[in-house]
């Protein structure tokens, strides 16, 4: 094999990230540069991402970040061997950006261009933090998406499961809002759960049992809210019993979760536990999955906090590890601000990710 | 100088390369079209930096900036400044009112040349010039009434989308408009002269929206916390 070095590109949501990854003889992946730029400060005073002034600071922001993340790798344009950048999922002004600016980049260098489908990045991750074998049990929880995947090869993605209403990222950001925690929520409720009693509310665990391994987590939400409103107004450490015992919630139904695809993959086990997405950094979560692995003697992969958030380094590696079989896209690529991982719908998520 | 000018802020996608030094389109080509920018756009650099003599020969590139689509600008700053990153050559910024403008500047009649978008709801984006490219009314947002009492003296001309609105407006209010009938979008090769001639340091490959963002707030207000 040869050595192959990547620039990439990723601009789909509220972080705007370029990095240089590169793959020695031997296949193993190292990140030369990941430079990221989190736009969280413009959008906290709206609660949310607004995807307008997402796009005006992606474009902004992308040309410098690229150049830095070339600085920082060492490396000049002459000695990549093709720029990736992502093609969606994600919000469509923003990933015209990225993907426009990359296309642009490989045709003046006359370079090889990737388009990369942003979750395909946060699933192939592992294996260039983990050398993770194929195939791998994929837990991809983020603001966006709550899904279990069996990855089973580049472009082999199999979805056994997916929630059928909220994200799991999206219930922890609307059950801060509604306790009036900062945005984004998830961080600061992980912070807030740390100082509460998980056990003083009685939280459903939804969907736990079943033996499809899809989420259902509004109902864990409004759950939160009804008792939120019992007892308003709210002192401290009320929040922090509400957070601690939400989380603990969301820690249960993940890991039955998980179990319950582990036994769909009974037949042929998964050489690894992954776990991906802005959630994944979520130290209750990542405990649950530790302990669910050491019981059932499986490897457990857990990319470094820095990588389980939208970054560059893992649109790189998946443009790197596409390239590498030879899939290179044309100018022509579009933006798809809806791109499933697999082609499997399922009536049971409707249409939901 | 060979500049590779570039447009997708108004309904179509224009590129073309342009030789300052000839004073000479090279190959240009212009796809009229409402959506669609983004798939247009690469597909058709690719073809023209073919016929005309690939990025190496550049020394610079030129980007309407707008006024115009937030996303068309975006989608023609993005591929300016990769370019740009990948050629080690400068991208520079050229309105997209000063554009239009242009092809009316430098004629017999004297007249004030306005370039004019529509931007809805009876608004206009707007930039006026006199017959020697002075500018006489930076780019603005501004309403269709407010526009034609700006322009209440002298004799006007006004090009863009936004023209034959002011015209009408103007009339209501018993004033006199010329409208100059071209395409609704700049013609690219006055995007590469404009860039030719403008400064780096002055003009840069930003995008100019006058527009501030359209922000909904969402969702529940949090609950009533205890004072303590
Ligand atoms: N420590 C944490 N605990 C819980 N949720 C978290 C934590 N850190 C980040 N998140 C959540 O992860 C999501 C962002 O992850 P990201 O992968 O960027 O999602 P997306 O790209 O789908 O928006 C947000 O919903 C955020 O609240
Ligand atoms: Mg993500």
């Amino acid at each position: 094999m040869q050595a192959l070095r990547v620039l990439g590109i990723e601009s789909t949501c509220d972080e705007t990230a370029a990095a240089v990854v590169e793959a020695d003889a031997a296949g193993r992946g190292k990140i030369l540069s990941n430079a990221v730029l989190s736009q969280i400060a413009e959008h906290a005073a709206y609660g949310g991402v607004v995807p307008e002034i997402a796009a005006r600071a992606h474009i902004d922001a992308l040309d410098p970040l690229i150049r830095r993340a070339l600085d920082e790798a060492g490396c000049t344009l002459a000695d990549i061997d093709a720029v990736a950048a992502a093609a969606g999922p994600g919000l469509i002004g923003g990933v015209m950006i990225g993907l426009t600016m990359g296309k642009a980049i490989a045709l003046a260098t006359k370079k090889p261009f990737v388009a990369v489908n942003h979750l395909e990045g946060h699933a192939l991750t592992p294996r260039l933090t983990d050398g993770v074998e194929f195939p791998y049990l994929l837990l991809l929880v983020s603001g966006g998406h709550s899904q279990l995947i069996s990855v089973e090869g580049v472009g082999e993605y199999r979805r056994l499961g997916s929630t059928v209403d909220d994200a799991l990222g999206e219930a922890f950001d609307k059950a801060a809002k509604l306790l009036g925690l900062p945005y984004p929520g998830g961080p600061q409720v992980e912070k807030a759960a740390a100082l509460g009693d998980p056990e003083r509310f009685e939280f459903p665990r939804p969907m736990a049992g079943r033996r499809n391994p899809d989420f259902s987590f509004s109902g864990l939400k409004t759950a939160v809210r009804l008792e939120a409103e019992k007892i308003a107004p709210l002192t401290d450490q009320d929040v922090f019993d509400l957070c601690a015992s939400f989380q603990a919630a969301a820690v249960d139904v993940i890991v039955d979760r998980c179990r319950a695809a582990l036994r769909l993959l009974a037949e042929k086990p998964p050489t690894a536990l992954v776990a991906a997405g802005g959630v994944a950094a979520n130290g209750a979560i990542r405990r649950g999955l530790a302990r669910l692995c050491l019981e059932s003697g499986l490897q457990l992969a857990l990319p470094p906090i820095g990588l389980c958030s939208d970054n560059g380094a893992m649109i790189a590696w998946a443009g790197l590890e596409r390239f590498r079989l030879g899939f290179v896209d044309g100018m022509d690529f579009a933006a798809r601000p809806r791109w499933p991982l697999d082609s499997r719908q399922d009536p049971r998520w409707h249409g939901k990710a | 100088m060979r500049v590779l000018a570039i447009d997708t802020s108004l309904p179509a996608v224009s590129v073309c390369i342009y030789d300052g030094d000839a004073q000479q389109v090279v190959v240009r080509e212009t796809l009229p079209m409402q959506k669609g920018h983004a798939e247009a756009l690469m597909p058709m650099m690719e073809r023209v930096q073919r016929l005309g003599g690939g990025f190496a020969s550049l020394d610079r590139v030129a980007v309407t900036v707008g006024p115009g689509s937030f996303t068309g600008i975006r989608i023609g700053v993005a591929a300016a400044r990769g370019i740009a990153l990948a050629c080690g050559i400068k991208a520079v910024g050229v309105s997209t009112l000063a554009a239009l403008a242009t092809p009316l500047l430098f004629s017999a009649d004297e007249l004030i040349v306005v370039a004019a978008i529509d931007a809805s709801h009876g608004n206009v984006f707007l930039s006026a010039y006199n017959s020697n490219g002075r500018v006489l009314t930076s780019p603005r947002l501004i309403s269709l009434s407010d526009a034609c009492r700006l322009l209440a003296t002298g004799q006007v001309i006004a090009t863009g989308s936004g023209a034959e609105g002011l015209r009408e407006t103007a009339r209501a209010l018993g004033q006199e408009i010329l409208v100059d009938h071209c395409e609704a979008w700049p013609d690219i090769a006055a995007v590469a002269k404009l860039g030719a001639a403008a400064d780096p340091e002055t003009a840069p490959a930003r995008p100019l929206y006058l527009k501030a963002p359209d922000v909904t707030l969402s969702g529940r207000a949090a609950l009533p916390r205890a004072v303590s």
